[in-house]
């Protein structure tokens, strides 16, 4: 054997070691590393996705308060002139939005109007999978759009997972892949193995020790075990990255504000991960709508205000944008029931430091209607599209798998 | 790639005759009541191997009801807690009948169809009325489908939850007639929107007052609708009947029910559900027949259901409580199965629980080893009401390997990996006897093991 292929066979055992300690490279799926401190990388843009589910009242969120058509077909529900919180002459935000009606006018909100998609799907399941895989029914759906973005990372990812679900709900299906795990985080104090033996029981889970090589034709196992590395070592990166944290501002009490907290936390503990997703239920305003939207807006707005202002306050409001969606809006006309059934286009929100504010495209027609709903003019996959190229740097096309014309979102 | 495709499928829906290649032994026999039930102790185990499988399935489902002591017991049990209005207290009175029901398949039936027809009582706000959708469930769990689907038309909690309360001629609700075809009955992609409209004017004037259903004829369409390429005068019975009679409503149905019963992934064909999909159709939509064509088949008994599944939290943890003889607060684990993603009563939405890998997360896994780390490790928890060391002393298996060996057979699909292995041998002393607290430890982290949550 020649000198160098030993150094070689050498410089490969060591590199080998070295991944297996990271808990990173192609035979491992990606894991928190607390040896991994990647300066650069904590410094780049990070994406908030905030998931409106069951279908928010888009027409009572950003009201079209001076149009006849709307109070023509919303008698009980349309908000008035004296009610909304006026941005233009033809558009004001429903009173629950001071929060972010305050952002706008320091510059850190936008609105994207009439987001929505061809031959729009009303069944909740169905519209969210569209919206989380950007794929039909009967098209192969295996991963989703933030998955797939974060596959294209895989190669250059330094140390931290790079995205997180936050709340107790069962994990976006927007965020699948085929190879990076995501973490979900339902609170920090019950995110770390328990008891005495917790010290024994990491170490028979934790990565290192793991059966990495052991590999199954149980695809299920397989699943479970690189899941299970992956909890134990989330665990001990989020607890370590949150524990010395001092905030000034005060968040509202409520489980979106107390997940956006965290999310804060974590920024400011300069993790290197890019994409945090949360999701706040109950959109879903079949009946007795005024009071419940009113409630839910309110928990939006005053989160989202009080997250903003915290990065605003510890100077990172300048890399983070929130950004959020519902999977459909709702009928122009009103129920019987003081409520409003499934519809199809809505606004999208946006709110940040480097942003455009204001209102962005144009607002639907409420008189060239399909089928009592809204028509769209923007793709929501053109919004996809402007947030990968212009705020997160990637390659829309390839997630997308086509481009898509861009907005002018991010200033 | 879909290896379910490679399948004879006359072949998989045959009774299974164990022979040499697949012996009827005890870790089959745990793999049928894990399946059909929440798993079971050495002793029934044993027991077990005294009958045929078939006979074994024949049995799980002849107890289509509970016996009449257990099920006064449980019940009230139920009801002491109704007076309260909590339904998190009645959410513990259905964890004690998981726990100790003698009618294993009958139970795990009523899950999957509360999972089915999912209604949240976060929503309902109700005990009593989360309690009578409950027993329905239980009433016709491996009974008539067609039953089910009306009485759950007119369930109080369920119209409650989907916000159809009230449903007036001059602005039907879509909700419910949404779901009952896109969840309940066909799968989206089998109805169209206008199907969805007509839908909802036969359920026109049906309403619940003071927690009950009535029909309010003044509030009813009685014009000519048509649904499903049918037309006619229907009112909601008949509407139901429409959409049950509908092809695809067999496979819907025999899909989840596959998945439920035999594996999580991949996605069977039309082609291998088409003879379960005939069963259920012949037998008028009664669910026992194919249930027990399912439980007692080829596939079932196959490498493509062994251990192809994830366990939910309730397979897990009503799992190891079964196979161990547990007694153990109802209570807290009815918090801790809602805090892992099970909260009986307490669905996500309207569509129920995915299962499969969707009961996994960073969360639900650090969540599942702590429970258990409650579980096990508190003082009030009793092992066949004795100690572990004791309990296990019954069986002879009070050293490392010999515990070892009866966790793996009672609670697990899959032998420990052989890394884990060695790695426990490190943590416990090995030859000599263990103590009680040595033996709950090594029972903690057999359970936290992922090799431990599959089914």
């Amino acid at each position: 054997m020649t000198h160098s292929a030993i150094s070689r066979r050498r410089m490969l055992q060591r590199s080998v070691c070295g991944v297996a300690a990271l808990g990173v490279g192609t035979a491992i799926p990606q894991g928190f590393v607390a040896a991994a401190e990647d300066s650069e990388r904590a410094n780049e843009n990070v994406l908030v996705v905030i998931e409106l589910s069951g279908g928010n009242d888009g027409l009572n969120t950003v009201v079209p308060y001076s149009n006849e058509f709307y109070r023509e077909a919303r008698p009980n529900l349309s908000l008035g002139v004296d009610e909304v919180l006026k941005v233009d002459d033809n558009f004001g935000f429903h009173p629950s939005l001071r929060g972010v009606s305050d952002l706008l006018e320091q510059g850190q909100a936008s609105v994207v109007h009439a987001v929505g998609y061809e031959n729009p799907n009303r069944s909740h399941f169905e519209s969210m999978d569209i919206w989380h895989s950007c794929l039909r029914k009967g098209e192969s759906r295996q991963d989703g759009w933030l998955g797939r973005y974060l596959e294209q990372r895989i190669a250059s990812v330094g140390g931290d997972v790079p995205a997180i679900h936050l709340g107790h709900r069962q994990q976006p299906f927007a965020l699948e892949s085929l190879n990076v795990r995501v973490p979900t985080v339902k609170e920090l104090e019950a995110f770390r193995l328990l008891g005495d033996d917790s010290g024994g029981l990491r170490e028979l889970l934790k990565p290192a020790s793991a059966t990495v090589s052991e590999s199954s034709t149980n695809e299920l196992l397989d699943f479970l075990q690189d899941s299970t590395r992956n909890a134990v070592s989330a665990s001990r990166r989020v607890t370590d990255a949150t524990k010395d944290y001092q905030s000034a501002t005060q968040y509202p009490e409520s489980q979106l504000a107390r997940e956006l907290k965290v999310v804060a936390q974590l920024i400011d503990a300069e993790l290197s991960t890019r994409v945090y997703y949360l999701q706040l239920d109950g959109f879903d305003t079949h009946a007795q709508q005024p009071d419940a939207h009113a409630a839910l807006l309110g928990q939006w707005s005053d989160a989202v205000a009080a997250f903003m202002n915290d990065l605003n306050a510890q100077g990172h409001s300048d890399r983070v944008t929130v950004m959020t969606f519902s999977e459909f809006g709702r009928r122009v006309a009103e129920n019987a029931s003081s409520g409003t059934d499934h519809g199809a286009a809505g606004p999208m929100f946006f709110c940040g430091g480097k942003l455009q504010p204001g209102l962005i495209g144009q607002f639907s027609s409420l008189t060239d209607l399909q089928q009592g709903d809204l028509k769209h003019h923007v793709d929501f996959r053109q919004v996809y599209a402007t947030v990968l190229e212009d705020w997160l740097g990637a390659d829309s096309a390839a997630v997308l798998g086509k481009s898509y014309a861009g907005l002018p979102i991010f200033g | 790639m879909n290896w379910l495709n490679e399948i004879d499928a006359s072949w998989a829906w045959q009774p299974f005759e164990p022979d040499d290649d697949a012996t009827w032994d005890s870790a089959l026999a745990a793999h049928l009541f894990r399946r059909a039930g929440f798993g079971t102790d050495q002793a029934s185990l044993t027991e077990s191997l005294t009958r045929t499988p078939n006979e074994t399935v024949d049995e799980l489902i002849s107890r289509n009801e509970e016996a009449d002591s257990f099920r006064t017991v449980a019940d009230s049990l139920a009801k002491t807690v109704l007076a309260g209005g909590d339904p998190m207290k009645l959410s513990a009175a259905w964890v004690y009948r998981l726990q100790f029901t003698p009618a294993q398949l009958l139970e795990k039936t009523t899950l999957f169809w509360h999972g089915h027809f999912a209604t949240g009582a976060e929503k309902v706000q109700s005990a009593s009325m989360m309690w009578r959708q409950n027993k329905l469930f239980r009433e016709h769990a491996l009974g008539d489908f067609r039953a089910l689907t009306q009485s759950i038309a007119k369930d109080p909690a369920m119209l409650i939850y989907l916000d159809s309360a009230s449903n007036r001629k001059a602005h039907p609700n879509e909700n419910f007639a949404r779901e009952l075809m896109e969840l309940f009955c066909l799968g989206e992609g089998n109805y169209s929107e206008d199907d969805v409209l007509e839908l909802a004017r036969c359920f026109t004037g049906w309403e619940i007052r003071n927690e009950r259903f009535r029909k309010n004829r003044y509030q009813h369409d009685s014009g000519s609708k048509s649904v499903l390429g049918r037309d006619g005068n229907f009112d909601g019975e008949d509407a139901v009947q429409v959409v049950l009679d509908h092809e695809r409503l067999p496979y819907f149905i025999c899909r989840k029910l596959f998945h439920f019963f035999i594996c999580d992934e991949p996605s069977p064909s039309d082609d291998l559900l088409k003879i379960p999909a005939a069963t259920f159709r012949n037998n008028d939509l009664k669910i026992a027949p194919v249930i027990r064509q399912m439980l007692s088949s080829n596939l079932f008994f196959s490498h493509c259901a062994r251990a192809r599944k994830i366990k939910s939290p309730v397979e897990s943890v009503i799992g190891l409580l079964r196979g161990l003889e547990v007694a153990a607060d109802s209570n807290q684990i009815a918090e801790g199965l809602r805090s892992i993603g099970q909260g009986l009563f307490y669905p996500p939405n309207v569509k129920g629980w995915d299962g499969g890998r969707s009961w996994v997360n960073s969360s639900t896994l650090l969540g599942r080893a702590n429970l258990f780390q409650r579980i096990i490790f508190d003082k009030k928890t009793r092992f066949g009401d004795e100690t572990l060391d004791s309990y296990l002393k019954r069986f002879s298996a009070t050293t490392f390997d010999g515990a070892l060996d009866h966790f793996q057979r009672c609670l697990m699909a899959v032998p420990i990996g052989s890394s884990a292995r060695e790695l426990l041998r490190t943590q416990f002393p090995m030859r000599q006897k263990l103590s009680d607290s040595n033996l709950r430890r090594l029972l903690h982290s057999v359970a936290s093991l992922p090799e431990f949550q599959l089914c």
